[in-house]
């Protein structure tokens, strides 16, 4: 049988959707690519019927028996802070662990079961972390703090409703900004949320239909209080006596930020109040620039010692943040017109228990420090969106979406059966639709499109349109005109490609339109329909040409 | 949100069980597109090589003659359209708005429960919760093959903290990463959403009509398929209006996929009608209306598992296969009834056998 360039092309297409989906070692995802090629040279070379099905039967076995074995083992660092001991001694994101201690890790189990056998609290221990490549060795009497998933059978990216995190959508208050301004502030906030210590994020600027322009941050694993904490204030932190500015947060004035070094920086003291609740104290020190030092000097210089408490100056070094008041700072008398760089910087935490209070001081730290490294944002931001995901849900979903994936194509296979009562006219729309949905999936695999939820929804409506224009090219082309096969598949076409331009200009409004949150959905629409009328339907007509001669 | 009662057709006889709306609405549509699709199985298949264009009348007498009864089949979808258009607008004037917004529209949040929670009294926290928030309400998430509870959503106008809040005081669980989904839209940018989306609507209602003319190049073939797409959203919106079901922002999405998804059946009609030379125009017709048809069921068939076995799935993609699945129905009306009613006529006109 001689197959055309068309179906060629579709299968070398759907060879290269499967090496890009599955996430496999190299050698093996070539070996699928390989396996899958070569159908085409079964159908084209082989003689008999029965040697056909036979060899297609081999190499069906083949690709699954590949992929079965070839899933790789293990589980992967998929969040890792640059203050972690690990992070010092090598270990970073994406690194899979294969055994710790010699135990092997095949999956998450594995691993938090060999993490409890270890009993970290009581002395230091040994862990042997053995990777794909080395083996690290540490001495520590607390549980690794990096964050470790199963690996993903798959190379597709779900996003943030589906596999969970943070989402917020600012807007500038009461500013338009530039495009230059914009990304400004994307480098701004970018940092602020690396400085925090999250590496995960997603920040980009954009655009909608009116010309709004919007900063969008997208974080795994982090609560929206906090995200609403680090992103939400400007975090315009002002040092003043009285009414003269000492000094600001940002680099020109604060050299040095102590930070992770309990000589320097921690949480002080903790007690309840009247009513019950526990206050924690944090205090850290900062160093100051020489310029913001002999500011410090020459404001203090004209203070009098208080005559309540003669070992302070008279007035308070107030901390502002977004002009709020922090904390209030008794200024030593021995300060008083000296050049200082060293500040100590305090403030602190409440909650209903002890423990909570820690916490809440430890966190309120971070962030001030956060702040005070990175400086003050550009621009006053609104929060306009603020969404977070449960990634237990978020699998629920996934599982279920699959499941009615599976059900619309099972449906559709039956009423394609029942329609045509002709197994080669069914299964090759069916194997068509099946490979549509595949390489729009390759595609968006192949470019890191994040597949949510409207888009997935997206994907499934498309292979609906497909089996349409497939029902058109069967109809076409199986009418009993005397047209020749060649024209009625053209006029085939015709429909087709009308069909495929209105679905392109209903969906592209929707790039733009509300702040682009719908975008997946336009994407996966329209790249079906493309990869249906460039690769799929043309291959499509083809069989049909075949099936027609027989 | 109160009801506006308008009988609307045939639409005011169902009945609603507001848990299961969904399923019951499309058994009963499905029921009442059955007969019209006997009706249309009645006509007069016209048999092939009936030689002269001059004798297309059908012959036999039983059978439904399509030359005669076309113009009061078109009524039908046009009676539809009227009532819809005239409920639309009446809601319009009671409400202020054509449509039902919800949160993610209107500003607000939206709390998806799952773990903990779902074995938490849920009664306790609804009425608890409606004591002290005047504006929520709840929906439950079920899957339908096991029966079990996969998400229980709150949806309120109040903000996040104060909602979070109040459902921990009341529930005892602690709100986590883990076993809850918050979304929240602030006013300022759901107003922004909302007058996007309609915007984007009218462009892309453009943009289609502009592809469809510079397909047929003539006025009224293609003024037929852009206002059985005009129907086909039109329809929709009033049922849905009068279900009092709200719309997000994935909703007008859907609505958007409509403009496109639907006019593939019209696009076929009317080129088997002008372009195909063999055959009578009643014959053509029937040709398109037996390949359309099966189209618009497999589509239809894409969208409707998702209320029928597997609901267990995010609400934003239900809404959008819901508004497809009602919008295909209408689609099955409008192409069938409205533009082979207006292609006949034009034929007609223009002695187009």
């Amino acid at each position: 049988m001689k197959l055309s360039l068309r179906i060629w092309v579709l299968v070398f297409i759907l060879a290269f959707s499967a090496m890009i989906i599955l996430n496999l070692p190299p050698a093996f995802s070539f070996l699928v690519g390989l396996l899958i090629i070569s159908i085409l040279l079964v159908l084209t070379y082989s003689k008999s019927k029965k040697n056909t099905i036979v060899l297609l039967g081999l190499i069906f076995l083949a690709i699954f028996l590949i992929i079965f074995f070839s899933i790789p083992k293990g589980v992967v660092i998929s969040s890792i802070s640059s203050d972690s001991p690990f992070f010092t001694e090598g270990l970073r994101k994406g690194m899979i662990i294969l055994s710790i201690n010699q135990n092997s890790i095949k999956n998450m189990e594995d691993y938090s079961r060999v993490l409890n056998n270890l009993n970290f609290s009581t002395e230091n221990r040994k862990i042997e972390i053995s990777l794909t490549s080395e083996t690290f060795i540490f001495f520590t009497n607390k549980t690794p703090d990096f964050v470790v998933s199963e690996i993903s059978k798959t190379n597709i990216k779900t996003g943030l409703d589906l596999s969970g995190g943070s989402r917020a959508i600012l807007k500038p208050e009461n500013i338009t900004l530039s495009q230059n301004q914009m990304n400004d502030l994307v480098a701004v906030t970018s940092n602020r949320l690396n400085t925090f210590g999250i590496s995960d994020v997603d920040i980009r600027s954009i655009s909608d239909l009116e010309g709004n322009r919007f900063l969008r941050v997208e974080v795994a694993g982090i609560n929206p209080e906090d995200l609403k904490e680090l992103i939400g204030q400007q975090g315009k932190f002002e040092a003043k006596v009285g009414n003269d500015t000492v000094f600001v947060s940002g680099e020109k004035d604060i050299t040095f930020v102590c930070r992770n070094d309990a000589t320097c920086a921690g949480v002080e003291s903790c007690s309840p109040d009247q009513s019950g609740t526990y206050f924690c104290r944090f205090r850290f020190t900062v160093s100051l620039s020489p310029l913001a030092a002999e500011r410090h000097a020459e404001i203090t210089k004209n203070l009098t010692s208080d005559p309540a408490n003669q070992e302070y100056l008279s007035k308070k070094l107030d901390l502002l943040l977004d002009d709020k008041l922090v904390d209030s700072l008794y200024i030593g008398v021995e300060l008083k017109g000296r050049i200082t760089t060293q500040i100590q910087i305090s403030g602190s935490g409440s909650g209903a228990t002890e423990e909570d209070a820690y916490n809440d001081a430890i966190n309120s730290m971070k962030k001030l420090q956060t702040i005070l490294i990175t400086g003050s944002l550009p621009y006053k931001l609104e929060i306009v969106k603020l969404d977070s995901s449960s990634p237990v849900l978020g699998r629920e979903f996934t599982k279920n979406i699959l499941i009615l994936g599976l059900f619309v194509f099972l449906i559709i296979s039956i009423l394609l059966f029942v329609k045509y009562k002709n197994i080669k006219i069914s299964l090759s729309v069916i194997l068509t639709m099946f490979s549509e949905a595949f390489i729009t999936l390759g595609v968006a695999t192949l470019i890191s499109w994040n597949l949510d939820v409207p888009a997935i929804a997206g994907i499934i409506a498309g292979m609906g349109t497909g089996v349409n224009d497939q029902i058109v090219i069967i109809d076409e082309s199986f009418s009993k005109e005397s047209l020749n096969l060649k024209a009625r598949i053209k006029r085939a076409f015709f429909i087709i490609i009308g069909a495929f331009f209105t679905i392109i200009a209903a969906m592209i409004p929707l790039f733009w339109a509300g702040a682009g949150l719908l975008k997946g959905f336009a994407f996966t629409t329209i790249l079906g329909v493309s990869v249906g009328i460039l690769i799929t339907r043309p291959a499509f007509g083809e069989i049909i040409k075949i099936l027609q001669k027989e | 949100m109160t009801r506006v009662q308008i009988p609307t057709g045939a639409f005011s006889l169902i009945l609603w069980g507001k848990s299961n709306f969904y399923q019951s609405f499309l058994l009963i549509k499905i029921t009442k597109l059955y007969k019209v699709f006997l009706l249309f199985m009645e006509m007069d298949e016209p048999k092939e090589q009936e030689s002269k264009p001059e004798k297309a009348e059908p012959s036999k007498k039983n059978k439904f003659n399509y030359d005669k009864h076309y113009k009061f089949l078109f009524l039908i979808p046009i009676i539809i359209l009227v009532f819809s258009l005239a409920y639309i607008f009446s809601f319009y004037l009671k409400t202020g708005d054509i449509l039902i917004k919800d949160v993610s529209l209107s500003g607000g949040t939206t709390i998806t429960l799952t773990g903990d929670f779902l074995s938490s009294d849920l009664q306790k926290l609804e009425q608890d919760l409606k004591s002290k928030h005047n504006d929520v309400s709840f929906r439950k998430l079920t899957d339908l093959s096991s029966g079990d509870i996969i998400a229980f959503i709150i949806e309120s106008q109040s903000d996040p903290e104060e909602l979070k809040k109040s459902i921990q005081e009341i529930s005892g669980y602690e709100l986590s990463q883990e076993n809850s989904n918050i979304e929240f839209t602030g006013s300022a940018l759901s107003g922004n959403f909302y007058r996007q989306l309609i915007l984007a609507l009218i462009i892309s209602f453009v943009l289609m009509s502009i592809v469809i003319f510079i397909l047929f190049r003539s006025f009224i073939p293609s003024f037929a398929v852009i206002f059985a797409a005009f129907a086909d959203i039109v329809m929709p919106l009033a049922l849905i209006d009068y279900l009092g079901i709200k719309i997000s922002t994935a909703g007008i999405a859907a609505f958007l996929m409509l403009i496109g998804y639907s006019v593939d059946t019209d696009i076929l009609l009317t080129t088997r009608a002008l372009k195909k030379q063999e055959g009578t125009l009643n014959q053509r017709i029937f040709g398109a209306f037996k390949t359309g048809i099966f189209m618009n069921l497999t589509a239809l068939a894409a969208v409707l598992p998702a209320f029928f076995i597997i609901t267990g799935i995010p609400d934003s993609f239900r809404q959008i296969f819901f508004i497809l699945a009602l919008g295909l129905l209408a689609d099955i009306l409008n192409t069938w009834l409205t533009n082979a009613g207006i292609i006949k006529w034009y034929c007609d006109k223009k002695g187009i056998k």
